[in-house]
């Protein structure tokens, strides 16, 4: 039976997932992924809250802007990845090391 | 409803002046791309946007206040007074900007769209009084400023300076933006109002859910505000982005940020007492590390950019104090020291922007034996150096001296004997730059083309309150008295 808490495990599984390839990946590409999977989980979390415990509607008008900014933020970022790319040949965060104290 | 709305809307003129000016600055930038005249008149057109903007939030000072659009902003002198200094703050950067050499002259016009558009961003976090208006707010601001971060296009430099600003951005907004989910499923609002309604009668279940969310949500303002476990994108990308950029990012996102940090403390954390101590235990940690880790770390750095990356650091560390005290004094005097941070850190980056343009880096030695050849820049900036670490007559000493009175009237001795260390450790590499202008020789004696009249006059005139905020505080803080600062 599909309840609040099987969509508050998936979404809980997604940031976490999300979480260990921020930690894990060097790959810049993968990396921003990682931003977009735990943006989602908690735009899950949003509509599943909304749909299982109240009736109003700020869950998913929250979930709508989320998505907005989510798609926003991926463009400004992967923009800035390709230019990284561009200058230093290689999307590989270790490579990311001339400002350092 | 609908009339309302319109009524309304005189509250939010100063955001939409605001938004006016981008719109018009990116038709112009679009249309009269070739013509030279073009970028003078964008530059004024951009101050005077922000002139006016400026003028319509001194004119909604008298306004009583509300809560408007739905209860999704709310207007009070609070948040007026910090919309007033990112204005200040965003016009310094764009004139530094229009005189900078390091951004290319076709990216200028650019330059002032996107910086108006994280004012806007800022506004809307200042004035937040739900979590969506927040988190917009949040956003707005963290997107545009990885594109200024990534201004100069072929520098290497910038562009790992907005790489790690999106790195980091991306996660802290999915942290946070993850805490909030959890807040509004254990409390089925988002309004700032219900929620504090909804805090007074919790129960131990729903606060196991509630304590780790509010954790992840501190996430996204810790990051804003740059304090320790979230610090470690400011000192990169404060190096590698265009002095300019640098120094509208020490200003706008951190006062929207401490401005969205002191709503949520007084909005969420005086009603319950669980959760109010969790938070100051939070907070008070974050501080006392904010602070030792921003000034320990300031020591041993080259650029002086990043010198003042770390120093900011610690005066947000300094911020937080008076933050976690929750009192209308404690309040007071984070406005204080927002106000004195403004002009310092203006003058301080107006100088260092000129001087490390001229020499194309921004190391310590490039300051050596300015004394003599330019005593009155030099004068400001050891007068400056010396405000921040918090010498007496200086508004910088008032602005600690009243974060420490309302701390040791809360009796948090420890935080206090903290901030205290930490005052004498930042004296040292702040006056590092003091004894290379006075005791050593000159690199070279070329002319620094930046330190024409006009310049230096301007200089003079930012670093006047430096001087007069230190002398004539207590009627500024008078002045606060009356004014019902914050509606919570």
């Amino acid at each position: 039976m599909i309840n609040l808490y099987s969509y508050l495990g998936l979404s809980f599984v997604m940031f976490l997932s999300g979480i260990i390839v921020l930690v894990a990946r060097k790959n810049i590409i993968a990396m921003l992924l990682g931003i977009e999977l735990v943006l989602n989980a908690a735009g899950i979390n949003f509509i599943a809250y909304t749909r299982f415990s109240n009736a109003n509607l700020d869950g998913h008008i929250f979930t709508l802007f989320i998505i907005v900014v989510a798609a926003a933020e991926a463009a400004v970022g992967l923009a800035i990845a390709i230019r990284f790319f561009q200058i230093k040949e290689t999307i590989h965060i270790d490579d990311a090391v001339t400002l350092q104290g | 409803m609908p009339v309302q709305y319109l009524a309304n809307l005189s509250l939010y003129v100063p955001e939409l002046v605001v938004v006016a000016t981008m719109m018009g600055v990116l038709f112009l930038e679009s249309t009269y791309r070739e013509n030279e005249k073009n970028h003078h008149f964008v530059f004024f057109l951009t101050l005077f946007g922000l002139l006016v903007a400026a003028v319509s939030v001194v004119a909604n000072f008298t306004v009583l206040p509300t809560e408007f659009f739905t209860h999704s902003l709310i207007h009070d002198s609070f948040g007026n007074l910090s919309k007033l200094l990112m204005i200040f703050g965003t016009m310094a950067s764009v004139y530094l900007s229009y005189q900078s050499r390091e951004i290319d002259q076709d990216l200028k016009s650019e330059f002032s769209a996107i910086a108006l558009g994280v004012l806007v961003g800022g506004m809307l976090l200042s004035s937040a009084h739900n979590m969506l208006t927040l988190y917009l707010g949040v956003e707005t601001l963290s997107v545009l400023s990885y594109a200024l971060a990534a201004m100069r296009k072929n520098d290497e430099k910038s562009a790992e300076a907005g790489l790690k600003y999106v790195l980091y951005g991306g996660v802290t907004a999915g942290l946070m933006l993850f805490g909030i989910s959890h807040i509004f499923g254990a409390l089925g609002t988002i309004q700032f109002t219900e929620i504090k309604l909804a805090l007074e009668k919790v129960d131990g279940a729903k606060l196991a859910i509630l304590i780790p969310s509010f954790l992840l949500f501190f996430a996204g303002i810790g990051y804003k505000i740059a304090c320790v476990p979230f610090h470690m994108w400011s000192p990169d990308v404060y190096e590698g982005s265009p002095t300019p950029v640098t120094a509208f990012f020490s200003l706008v996102p951190k006062v929207a940020g401490v401005a969205a940090l002191v709503r949520v403390t007084f909005s969420f954390f005086t009603v319950n007492v669980l959760l109010n101590h969790t938070w100051i235990a939070l907070l008070s940690t974050i501080a006392a590390l904010t602070l030792t880790i921003g000034n320990v770390t300031a020591i041993g750095q080259r650029s002086v950019k990043r010198m003042l990356a770390f120093s900011s650091i610690s005066h947000v560390g300094m911020i937080i104090l008076g933050v976690l005290v929750t009192s209308d004094e404690g309040l007071r005097s984070v406005m204080f020291y927002l106000i004195s941070y403004l002009f310092m850190t203006i003058v301080a980056f107006y100088i260092v922007a000129l001087v490390s343009e001229q020499y194309g880096n921004d190391y310590f030695e490039r300051f050596n034996g300015l004394a003599s050849r330019y005593p009155l820049m030099a004068i400001l900036l050891t007068m400056v150096m010396f405000s921040l670490s918090g010498v007496p007559p200086l508004s910088g000493f008032v602005a600690k001296f009243n974060i420490f009175a309302v701390v040791i009237e809360k009796r948090y001795y420890v935080l206090a004997l903290f901030a205290a260390l930490n005052s004498v450790v930042s004296l040292y590499y702040y006056l590092k730059i003091v004894r290379l202008m006075i005791f050593k020789e000159a690199e070279s004696s070329e002319e620094i083309r930046g330190f024409g009249f006009v310049n230096q006059a301007l200089i003079s005139i930012c670093s006047v309150p430096v001087v007069l905020l230190g002398i004539y505080w207590e009627r500024v803080l008078m002045w606060a008295q009356g004014a019902k600062l914050f509606v919570p």
